[in-house]
């Protein structure tokens, strides 16, 4: 295969000119890297751990051509498709808002809806964004090894106007619920950082734990950074992101005592040298609810390392290590020792939102979305949430039906308190575009602004099942189809970190500061259609046929039958065999009631009835007998 | 069967007259065509339907020139395709030679040379011949566009300057001339007086254009050397690009089924902890990847993209060598080097469909393996320390200067623009390679060697002309391999769908090849390779066309299955009916007959 260069270059006396014009070095500003991870004990024993890894290429013209360590893939697909922003995640398991949260950055950015969730802003003219969605699901479904080319139909996708949380009017969103989510797309997720998991924070990711969690969720978000110079391309930024929960492996003591753990105990592998290209590469420790000093030993819990510093944040404090002394010899393996029982709870969203569908059958039923108060909603209430004197909580609710689910719109009724609401109070604005069929999906996007003291709110919505082709079906269709799910966000509400610190030069925590909007994901639904009998076609063309041609051969056999012929024919026959067919042509006639046609000698044909059922007297006999005698011989043996 | 006579009319045989007739062997009466004609009719109205049938079953399949397809790769295997040259040869301070003479020899070697079995691509030579005597008079043949005024080459101006410039200098007075039709190649021979400085040597040069000239004392003597290595200038250098026969063939030309070309270079780190080295690569792309990029633009739409990678390991081991106080790697070894599991090069995302992608790869070792050295099979070090893989790309194994880790914490280093112009000289020598030219600037051959004088752009002129024939030709070649398969592919597929597409695609192609074709033979360097391209293009278009990737599933036994629940009963029907009535009407007539004579005879 390989033929090796025996030769000399070619002495191009030329390029020595060229030479003088490259100078040492370059003043510019280069591609950055850097990598961390959030480590946090959550209330309900398990462990939280984020990693997090951010990749920046300064404004440029030569993006999508030269690299150094932002991927080329990546940016090529951007200069491709001409993505302004664009996000992606593959998610197992569903985040429980409860337990682990969902007032918080952390939850609100990366509790994502099961299966794949894909967005997408172009900067193209408004004719050309689908053509680019489509084209960018197949790059990215070949980049990534999932089937993320099945968002190019028109039916699983939709455009969202302001619901989305995100007003722009170039963007696509869709989502594949039903994405299994496995290593394979770990890994070209992974081929996208300079160091891979060979090397740094990213070697924690063993396969095994990190997919024996019980939330597992990477995501990919890209973004362009405008340079505002004229004539300079866009910086891009992309940031890739890894949460998974985890339950520490210990053995119930019997004293309420959260589990202690450490990152060998968690991920079976230890830090052992900081990604050498990452700029900067922490590690951090979240720790809620703390009742005492944010001392690193202490009577509650003790660490395993000395942090490099300690950030006191409203209602929790950030332990930050930083890896770069860790070496081979000298492996980081942060550990989290509990000496004394310890209770909290994390901060709720303003609402939990769920979701489940009403009515039975094959034909008809209603999706219901239940906002429940949460205990946190004391608390807000007291903020400035006043709407004109009242206190209110806005709520968009953003939900895509696919097509074979076919709402009305018209039934829709909302609940607050289990009253139902009318009036136009609550529901602040709608906007609904319905589905086609075969053509495009259904979206409504809600507004609704509710009254702070509110229990519970609902509302419900009926729909019809649709009928498929029978070539619509997917592989296994008894399994029922998936409604994607709603996005419950809280315009009002932003969650952040709030240090009082300078972080910059923390991307992670930087990002933590920023105010992000609240939102939650709600249940996949699953939909029982009626389902045919994928057989069917054969046994009504088998069926049909058979009764065309049975009718076909008698009209055949009508047309050349010659009635007279045929009577004189049995009438022929009647004169000369008598017997039993006699007996029985007088049978049918006594049944009609008809005189029967006598025949022309009656004693003779007695003796030959009589004949004849000696005959069958003795056949029959005979029959018997070789009957009985095989059953003597068969069961003899 | 027991048949009875159909209707026993009692008044048409006459009572009495005749004795009553046994109804089993005998009837009175003509039997009926009435339930024949139904049965008959019915059966030939099935049997008129099956075409209908037949037609509505019948898969689409638009009809493709399968003989023209056949013609053309006949023709291209039984005549290469030959351009237009024209070499002009001037000799200069040859006193008594006779033009016509010397262009009959000259000729004769390039038949010679040729050979019997012209490859696809060559030339169709017309040779002229200008003799220049000592004392400025010409005789001789010119080519037709050319005016080649007498005494405008001196001789003195040869191996004074350097070659460059005489280079220039010809070409200043051979840039009025166009070969006609074709391109036009000139060798300047010019004989010195003897005793001057150069001596006995003979010195030959081949330049940047497509000029060449052959400078020594006392040629005129001898003379076969001088024809012979003129010939040899045309036919191996100009004509064949100086390719040997066991170089890479046309067949393997390194550019896309779109006519494009994507060279992706990557920086591979192979292990970062140990020293991160990372390269300026715009500016070398722009300084001088750009230049070699735009002169192979009738080519190959070019590409560049480069990436650094980081922990890339090879996939086999090197040995130490205490001799070369350095780690060996055997040529042995080469087909071990690549390692495709770390290595992720990456399809480019910016190549779309059936571009070509060539890697070049600046493999920087370990700590643990440096200096890291190929070794050839004669136990020597490579020089340019790289390989090439055919129709892949290259690799370069780069070392630091400095093979020991200074400190704990890798060191960030830039390579220095020397260095990175080596490397890019490298690339570009295997990049020459990968078109099937020699990276060597000297021709060695029977009579002695040529130099090469290179061109900053990678590519001379004379060899982008041999670079733009080898591609026509390649280009048609595949076209017709490409044509020839899908015709024996939709043949042996009776139950393909074939859409209309395929067939206008096949059609265009054709039709680009034929004009290829054409303007080969005209000439047109540029427009044959364009069209040549278009032509391989469409039939590869043809060929993947998404709808022949789906063979259609109405097979016959689908077809089959759907219409024998039908078709099956009632034709046994019919049949039946049609034979039953058929026998029995020729028995009737049997009986009827023998009525008759029985009726005559009484």
């Amino acid at each position: 295969m390989a033929r090796t260069v025996l030769t000399w270059w070619i002495p191009l006396l030329i390029l020595q000119s060229f030479l003088l014009a490259i100078a040492f070095g370059s003043n510019e500003v280069e591609e950055e890297f850097s990598e961390s991870l959030l480590l946090k004990p959550l209330p309900d024993r398990k462990v939280l751990a984020h990693f997090h890894f951010e990749n920046r290429a300064p404004p440029s013209n030569s993006h999508g051509r030269h690299h150094h360590l932002f991927p080329k893939a990546i940016s090529q697909l951007v200069q491709k498709f001409r993505v302004k922003e664009m996000e992606l995640s593959f998610t197992q398991g569903r985040w429980n808002h409860e337990h682990w949260g969902g007032f918080d950055s952390l939850s609100s950015m990366n509790a994502k809806p099961v299966g794949v969730e894909l967005w997408a802003v172009f900067d193209v003219p408004h004719s050309q964004v689908d053509t680019s969605w489509k084209n960018l699901t197949h790059a990215l479904s070949g980049l990534f090894c999932a089937s993320i080319n099945f968002l190019e139909s028109s039916t699983s996708y939709a455009a969202p106007t302001w619901g989305f949380g995100r007003s722009a009017d170039k963007l696509r969103y869709g989502s594949l619920p039903r994405e299994a989510v496995c290593t394979e797309n770990l890994t070209p997720w992974l081929k996208l950082l300079p160091c891979r998991d060979k090397d740094g924070i990213s070697a924690l990711m063993n396969r095994p734990s990190v997919y024996r969690g019980f939330y597992h969720s990477q995501r990919l978000h890209l973004s362009m950074v405008d340079s505002g110079e004229e004539g300079l391309g866009s910086g891009m930024l992309l940031e890739q992101s890894l949460t998974v929960v985890l339950q520490p492996d210990t053995v119930y003591d019997g004293k309420d005592l959260q589990p202690s753990w450490s990152l060998s105990s968690l991920f079976g592998r230890k830090v052992v040298g900081k990604c050498v290209l990452a700029k900067s590469s922490n590690v951090y420790l979240q720790m809620e609810g703390l009742a005492h000093q944010a001392l690193w030993k202490n009577e509650e819990f003790e660490l395993s390392t000395q942090p490099d510093r300690i950030l006191r944040e409203n209602s929790s404090f950030l332990y930050i290590f930083n890896i770069d002394k860790s070496s081979d010899s000298e492996p980081f393996d942060l550990g989290l020792t509990w000496k004394l029982p310890s209770k909290w709870s994390c901060q709720q969203a303003p609402l939990h939102a769920s979701r489940f569908l009403m009515g039975s059958g094959n034909e008809r039923g209603a999706i219901a979305i239940l906002l429940k108060a949460t205990e946190s909603q004391d608390k807000l209430s007291g903020r400035d949430l006043t709407n004109g004197g009242r206190c209110t909580i806005r709520a968009n609710v953003f939900q895509i039906f696919p097509w074979y689910v076919k709402v009305y719109y018209h039934t829709l009724q909302i609940f607050v308190d289990q009253q139902q609401n009318t009036s136009g109070e609550v529901l602040k604005k709608i906007n609904v575009s319905p589905s086609t069929d075969k053509m495009s999906s259904g979206m409504m996007e809600m507004m609704l602004e509710l009254p702070c003291e509110v229990k519970s709110a609902a509302i419900s919505i009926e729909y019809d099942k649709g009928f498929l082709h029978i070539d619509e079906y997917p592989p296994d269709a008894n399994q029922g189809f998936d409604i994607p799910s709603a996005l419950i966000s809280f315009p009002d509400h932003h969650a952040s970190l709030d240090f009082k610190e300078e972080l910059s030069t923390l991307p992670l925590l930087s990002k933590f500061k920023d105010k992000s909007l609240v939102r939650s994901y709600t249940e996949v639904l699953l939909v029982p259609l009626t389902t045919p009998d994928f057989s069917m076609p054969y046994n009504v063309i088998t069926i049909t046929c058979t009764v065309f041609a049975l009718y076909f051969g008698s009209l055949l056999n009508a047309l050349r039958r010659r009635i007279g012929e045929e009577e004189r024919f049995l009438k022929s026959k009647g004169k000369k065999t008598g017997g039993l067919k006699q007996l029985l042509s007088r049978f049918t006639a006594k049944i009609r009631g008809r005189p029967a046609e006598s025949p022309s000698s009656e004693s003779t044909a007695a003796a030959q009835s009589s004949v004849l059922s000696s005959k069958l007297l003795f056949k029959i006999i005979l029959v018997a007998g070789v009957a009985a005698t095989w059953q003597y011989f068969s069961t003899d043996k | 069967m027991e048949e009875t006579s159909d209707h026993p009319n009692p008044t048409t045989s006459t009572p009495g007259t005749t004795p009553e007739p046994d109804p089993k062997t005998t009837r009175s009466s003509k039997p009926g065509l009435k339930r024949l004609l139904i049965t008959t009719t019915v059966l030939f109205s099935f049997l008129s339907g099956l075409p209908f049938l037949w037609k509505s079953v019948e898969i689409y399949r638009s009809q493709l020139p399968f003989h023209d397809i056949d013609s053309l790769s006949d023709q291209i295997k039984s005549t290469p395709l030959r351009f237009p040259c024209t070499f002009h040869a001037v000799f200069i301070g040859f006193g008594s030679n006779d033009p016509d003479q010397l262009r009959s020899e000259i000729q004769d070697g390039v038949n010679q040379l040729t050979g019997e079995n012209s490859q696809c691509g060559s030339c169709n030579v017309s040779i002229s011949v200008t003799v220049q005597s000592p004392d400025e008079l010409c005789s001789g043949t010119f080519p037709s566009t050319c005016s080649y005024r007498c005494g405008v080459i001196k001789k003195d101006s040869f191996g004074r300057g350097l070659d460059d410039e005489v280079d220039e200098s010809l070409d200043d007075v051979f840039g009025g001339c166009s070969g006609g039709i074709g391109k036009m190649y000139s060798v300047v021979v010019v004989n010195r007086e003897k005793g001057s400085d150069g001596g006995d040597e003979v010195r030959a040069v081949v330049g940047k254009r497509r000029h060449a000239w052959i400078v020594g004392s006392g040629l005129e003597e001898r003379f076969g050397d001088v024809v012979g290595r003129v010939s040899e200038v045309f036919v191996k250098v100009f004509m064949n690009g100086g390719r040997e026969d066991d170089s890479i063939q046309g067949e393997f030309m390194p550019v896309g089924s779109d006519g494009r070309l994507v060279l992706s270079f990557s920086l591979l780190n192979s292990n970062p902890r140990d020293w991160i080295y990372d390269w300026d690569f715009q500016r070398i792309d722009e300084a001088l990847l750009a230049p070699v990029t735009k002169a192979l633009a009738p080519i190959a739409d070019i590409s560049v993209e480069s990436q650094v990678l980081y922990h890339t390991p090879k996939s086999s081991f090197s040995s130490w060598d205490e001799k070369l106080q350095s780690y060996i790697f055997r040529t042995s070894d080469l087909p071990f080097f690549v390692n495709s599991n770390e290595w992720h090069l990456d399809t480019s995302a910016g190549a779309s469909g059936r571009s070509k992608i060539l890697q070049f790869v600046v493999y920087i070792p370990s700590g643990k393996e440096c200096p890291l050295h190929l070794q050839l099979p004669n136990g020597e070090i490579s020089k340019t320390n790289g390989f090439i893989s055919p129709m892949w790309g290259g690799v370069i194994v780069w070392n630091p200067r400095n093979c020991d880790k200074d400190s704990e914490s890798p060191s960030r280093n830039t390579i220095s623009p020397q260095d990175l112009e080596k490397i890019v000289e490298v690339f570009l020598g295997q990049f020459r390679q990968l078109f099937g030219f020699k990276s060597e600037a000297t021709y060695t051959s029977g009579f002695g060697s040529y130099k090469i004088l290179p061109s900053e752009r990678g590519f001379t002129e004379w060899e982008l002309d041999v670079l733009s024939r080898k591609h026509t030709c390649f280009n048609l070649h595949s076209c017709a391999t490409t044509l020839g398969s899908l015709s024996r592919l939709v043949q042996s597929l009776p139950r393909m769908i074939i859409k209309d597409e395929i067939g206008e695609q096949v059609k265009y192609s054709l039709k680009a090849a034929k004009l290829a074709q054409s303007n080969a033979s005209l000439g047109g360097y540029s427009s044959s390779a364009s069209s040549s391209r278009e032509a391989r293009s469409l039939a590869e278009n043809a060929f993947f066309h998404p709808s022949i990737m789906s063979v259609s599933y109405f097979s016959y036994e689908h077809c089959f299955a759907v219409y024998s629940p039908f078709f099956l009963p009632v034709a046994g029907h019919v049949v039946l009916a049609a034979l039953r009535e058929w026998k029995r009407y020729k028995q009737e007539k049997a009986k009827y007959l023998t009525w008759l004579t029985r009726k005559k005879t009484a």
